[in-house]
Formats: structure tokens, sequence, C-alpha cells
């Protein structure tokens, strides 16, 4: 995952297009995702609990289907 | 359990993802058994393992053992992430508070995220996902 200056240098680059979000968009799911990973209970997110955090900050769609 | 933690205090601490050699140090534990639980949890996407090293890691994510074009601040000390989500990730694991400093792929302008009090205060540019969530483990070095 990329931070382009803009979706025109995502096309200028030439590399293929996929999805974007908004830096606040990945805060929040880097927030959700890894504030607690040091906590010894911690466990991994099932594909479903995964899409459930997806949905939350409104990355919805086929793209962000994880099964 | 005991030794991802400790792979993620160790990094914390230090800035760089210990090798099998120096948990089992740390840990007062047989290094073949803490290779054998790198490999466990590469295997189980938590880690992913450095392939031709069973000592190494590649990620003890959100950390990068490897430098990346993602240099990340944060509680006093330095960091690599693997990408833009697991950069911003180190911040939340330390408290929310840091800046993540890369640059754009195409214009190469150098780009930066700060993060203070658990609020993004400053940003900008777009983050850019080129592969759907089902395949991100089908290489997530690429990813």
């Amino acid at each position: 995952m990329l931070l382009f200056r803009s979706e025109e240098h995502l096309e200028r680059s030439g590399k293929p297009k996929g999805a974007f979000m908004t830096p606040e968009q990945t805060w929040r799911l880097a927030h959700t995702w890894y504030h607690d990973r040091d906590d010894p209970s911690w466990h991994r997110r099932s594909p479903k609990e995964a899409e459930e955090v997806f949905a939350e900050i409104g990355l919805k769609g086929d793209f962000w289907v994880m099964t | 359990m005991r030794v991802r933690i400790a792979v993620l205090e160790r990094t914390i601490a230090s800035g760089q993802v210990p090798t099998a050699g120096e948990i089992a140090a740390d840990l007062d534990l047989p290094l073949e058994m803490v290779q054998e639980t790198y490999a466990k949890l590469g295997e189980s996407h938590v880690f992913v393992c450095e392939p031709s090293d069973p000592s190494r890691l590649r990620m003890a994510n959100p950390f990068s053992a490897v430098p990346t074009a993602f240099r990340v601040s944060a509680r006093g000390g330095s960091y690599y992430g693997n990408c833009v989500w697991d950069s911003l990730g180190i911040i939340a694991l330390l408290g929310g508070e840091g800046s993540v400093e890369t640059s754009c792929p195409d214009c190469s302008e150098p780009l930066r995220l700060h993060v203070s009090g658990g609020t993004l205060v400053e940003s900008e540019g777009v983050v850019h996902f080129s592969v759907a969530a089902r395949h991100w483990w089908d290489d997530i070095v690429f990813t």
C-alpha cells in the first residue's frame, strides 16, 4: 500500500489501478488493526472479522472481500 | 505467545527486528524452539519469515526488518514500516503520536503524515491498494 500525491500520479506511474482510501481512513484502519498488537491476549482476526473492520471505515465491495 | 511479544518489545526498544538467536538468549529458550515459533508465526500470517533464513523475519508486523520507503518516528524511536497501513500501525501501537515520511512513487516528492494525540493532524496524498484483499497473502512482500 503506497502513498501517492494524487490519483493522477498513480495513473501517470503506469501502475495498475486497485483501490484508493484517504489517509484518514488508513489511520483508522491502522489504529483498529494494530493498537493492541502487543497485548498478550491479541488474536489474529478471522476473514469475516477483517471484513467487518473494513466496512466500519467505509471500505466495501468486492475488492475488500477476504474469502 | 512469549516469543511474539518478545519480538515486538525488542523491536520497539531497539528499532531492529530481532533474530531467533537474540530472542532465544532473551527468553533462555533453545534456538530451534524459537526458529520453530518463527515458522509457525509465519504460517499463521502473524509475521513474515525471511525465506532463506529460519533465524530471521522479514516483517514483524507492523515493523519491517529491512529498510523500506516508509520511515516512522514515534515515541523517540525510528522504524521502518512495511507500507502506509503498517507505518501508521506502528504509531498506533506506540501510543498515537508520531510521523510517517515517504515519497510519491510517481514524482518522488516527499510526503508526510503526522499523528498527534491519537488524531491524524497532517496528511497529504491518497493511499492506493494495488492488490484485492483476498490476494494480499499470495505475495505479501509485493502487497
